[in-house]
């Protein structure tokens, strides 16, 4: 028998009694819509929580601090983060990226506004194109010249000195173009504030620090609103920003730096941190358990990710087998209908086979009338789905229970659909199996015995 | 002419020694008690017996829808008490068409679907036997009915249905079991008129259950059962064109 026909039979069998199948598909609808939703819930809830990980700082970064605590009374050296330590890092596998952080703190100043303690992160390449860029381009990265890329939050920092003319007390941003204007930066923090009140100690006037005219580069992405961890720094060049200093600061110690035993500046550069960055997100762990065996502490989102995709998974199961008991349902009302549908069409059957049609046949009709039942069930299931779906997602209650994150707490993936489409045909299908051998095996005899 | 013809084919269906034994409860019914006989190729074969008497069981087996107790049925040379049921299918599919005394037709579909439903079975596509099945039911006078459902037809019209169904797959051999049980004296004539015409110009063989000893008298040969065993075999020559 040819496919088509079969189709067409099985079709026309269900659509002969319109009501029974309705209610049927119906259970499979509320069951399809049951599982999907939950899932959907489940799905979005923990995509919400990888998103906001995410927004605390890259998956697959790991932080390098040097462990300045405990080696400090042990007589020996701590483990410092050099450029020898970076090259190390970079060697290792799985390690897409690695880059120093050089963080010193300067004084920004344009006409009267002055940011005071602006901390300037010198970079390299890897850690600078993490970083989007709002309004201007990169700083060059060549070493030939200190450019900032100013974070979106910094000009909050600025003042003109007078009371009530900070941004944290009047929600104004203070009137400063750094795009634009000429902007100074002073390295010499200690040595401006000293000329500030009037000199040292003795009362000997201190002539202030020089300042130097400073490029702006660029601006990081992100209005007044929105933070993202590069929005309080300023960053930089790496190479430019060692030069400047070494020119500033000339043979006197670099403030920032640490000393050795006999307090004297290192003649090489110590980093505060370093970022390594991971080519994937499960070869995480290895790579920072190979930074600490180095002597180095160092944190990842991972471990928290990991616990927190745990606890997701298991939410999702939950929530999944709420739904899965409602299908299950549906589907002894699958089974029941085919069964009852069995009695009903004894006769027929049995005349069919009388006629030579094929047992095969007449099982396969069975099971695609059952799968026909959870398909329709499904696809009308997933339409609700979607519908509710975009009802949780648009109620203001739904959202205040979040806590106010934002967005969609109902997500339906493209593969949820597609798998729960299917399982509705499977199960449809599993439901009408036993019914579908039963029909293959009725007598032909009973059929053709006047009743 | 005839004669050497005949003389010289193989049986189309054989049957050796067949028993049917229901067990009842305690008891055992003898329904086939050692039944033989044979037939050839074109003959149309009446079964005849009181009620009871084992017609239908006998029909049943040889069309592969009941396993004997014990005995050989042999059609086309091949034994089919030996087949499993999906096999038994398959000979059915390709050999036999069957026409039933309460019609059996589906309800759910009309009298050309009806027609066509077994050349499906065989993957015939649907153009090619919906024409079949308008020829057939055109030969068995159906011109007009062809879009009826099959309950909204009359049992002398259900019948022609049920008939044309069977001949529409064109098969060697066609029982009927009863096949005019419900109809008036005048539409049985007709029915029967029509289906010794067929089977004859297709060289079809027929095999016919009836109570009736005055129907059986239009077959050419007559197997006479009572209680489960062939009291005689009679046969006569009929000519086509002849009034019934
Ligand atoms: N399934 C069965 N179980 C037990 N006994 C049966 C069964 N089928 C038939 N019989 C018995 O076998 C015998 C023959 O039955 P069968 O149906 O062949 O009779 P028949 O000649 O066709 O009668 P009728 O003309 O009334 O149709 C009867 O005595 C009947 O009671
Ligand atoms: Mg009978």
């Amino acid at each position: 028998m040819r496919f088509l026909d079969l189709l067409v039979m099985s079709v026309n069998n269900l659509r002969r009694r319109k009501l029974r199948t309705a209610l049927t598909v119906l259970g499979v609808v509320i069951g399809t819509a049951s599982i999907v939703v939950m899932m959907s819930l489940g799905i979005g809830m923990s995509e919400m929580q990888m998103e906001l990980m995410e927004s605390y700082g890259s998956m697959t970064a790991i932080n390098v601090y040097s462990d300045m605590y405990s080696t400090q009374n042990s007589s020996k050296e701590p483990a410092h983060l050099t450029d020898e330590t970076i090259e190390a890092i970079r060697r290792m596998d799985h390690v897409e990226g690695v880059s120093p952080l050089l963080n010193v703190n300067v004084i920004l100043k344009q006409g009267q506004y002055v940011a005071s303690y602006v901390s300037l992160v010198g970079v390299n390449q890897d850690y600078m194109k993490q970083i989007t860029v709002g309004e201007g381009t990169y700083p060059v990265m060549d070493g030939s010249e200190v450019q900032l890329l100013v974070g979106n939050w910094v000009i909050q920092n600025f003042s003109n000195g007078k009371q009530n003319s900070s941004y944290y007390e009047t929600g104004e941003l203070p009137p400063v173009d750094l795009m634009n204007d000429p902007l100074y930066i002073i390295y010499d923090v200690d040595g401006y504030y000293t000329s500030m009140n009037g000199g040292n100690g003795d009362g000997t006037p201190v002539k202030p620090p020089k300042k130097y005219l400073v490029p702006v580069a660029g601006i990081v992405e992100g209005g007044i609103e929105d933070a993202n961890q590069y929005s309080w720094s300023v960053y930089t060049d790496l190479e430019a920003l060692k030069k400047q200093l070494k020119q500033v600061f000339k043979k006197n110690p670099i403030p920032g730096q640490p000393t050795n035993k006999k307090g004297k500046p290192y003649n090489y550069f110590i980093y505060n941190n370093a970022v390594v960055y991971v080519d994937d997100i499960d070869n995480v762990k290895a790579v920072q358990e190979a930074i600490t065996d180095m002597g180095f502490q160092a944190n990842s989102n991972s471990e928290w990710m990991e616990q927190s995709k745990k606890q997701s998974q298991m939410i999702q199961m939950v929530l999944g087998g709420i739904g899965a008991v409602s299908l299950f349902v549906a589907a002894i009302g699958i089974a029941n209908t085919m069964m009852m549908s069995i009695y009903e069409r004894t006769k027929e059957i049995g005349v069919m086979k009388v006629l030579g049609c094929d047992m095969g046949n007449i099982r396969n009709m069975f099971l695609i009338e059952s799968g026909f039942i959870g398909l329709l069930g499904g696809v009308i299931g997933l339409i609700l789905s979607y519908g509710i779906s975009y009802l949780i997602n648009h109620f203001p209650v739904a959202a205040s229970m979040m806590g106010g994150m934002e967005g969609d707490i109902s997500r339906i993936p493209l593969w949820l659909s597609g798998s729960a489409l299917g399982f509705a045909v499977v199960v449809g299908m599993v439901a009408g199996f036993l019914p579908a051998i039963r029909a293959m095996k009725l007598s032909p005899l009973a059929a053709i015995r006047n009743e | 002419m005839a004669e050497t013809e005949k003389g010289k084919e193989k049986p189309i269906i054989q049957v050796k020694n067949l028993y049917k034994i229901y067990r009842v409860g305690e008891s055992k019914v003898y329904a086939l008690n050692g039944v033989d006989f044979s037939l050839n190729k074109g003959e149309f074969c009446a079964v005849v017996g009181p009620s009871g008497s084992g017609k239908s069981t006998l029909l049943n087996m040889m069309a592969g829808l009941e396993k004997p107790t014990k005995g050989e049925i042999i059609i086309a040379g091949t034994h089919i008490e030996k087949m499993t049921e999906s096999q038994l299918v398959t000979f059915r599919r390709q050999n036999v068409g069957f026409i039933f005394q309460s019609y059996n037709l589906i309800k759910t579909l009309n009298a050309v679907e009806n027609v066509a439903l077994p050349l499906s079975f065989r993957g015939v596509g649907k153009k090619e036997r919906t024409e079949k099945a308008k020829q057939y039911l055109k030969l068995v006078g159906l011109e007009k009915q062809m879009d009826r459902m099959a309950n909204e037809m009359s049992g002398g019209q259900q019948q022609r249905v049920g008939i044309a169904r069977a001949l529409a797959v064109n098969p060697r051999i066609i029982f009927a079991d009863e096949p005019t049980g419900n109809l008036d004296s005048k539409t049985t004539k007709e029915v029967l008129k029509l289906m010794r015409r067929i089977v004859r110009e297709q060289n079809q063989t027929l095999i016919m259950v009836t109570h009736d000893n005055y129907l059986a008298g239009f077959a050419d040969k007559q197997i006479h059962i009572v209680d489960g065993k062939v009291m005689k075999i009679e046969e006569q020559n009929h000519d086509d064109e002849e009034e019934l």
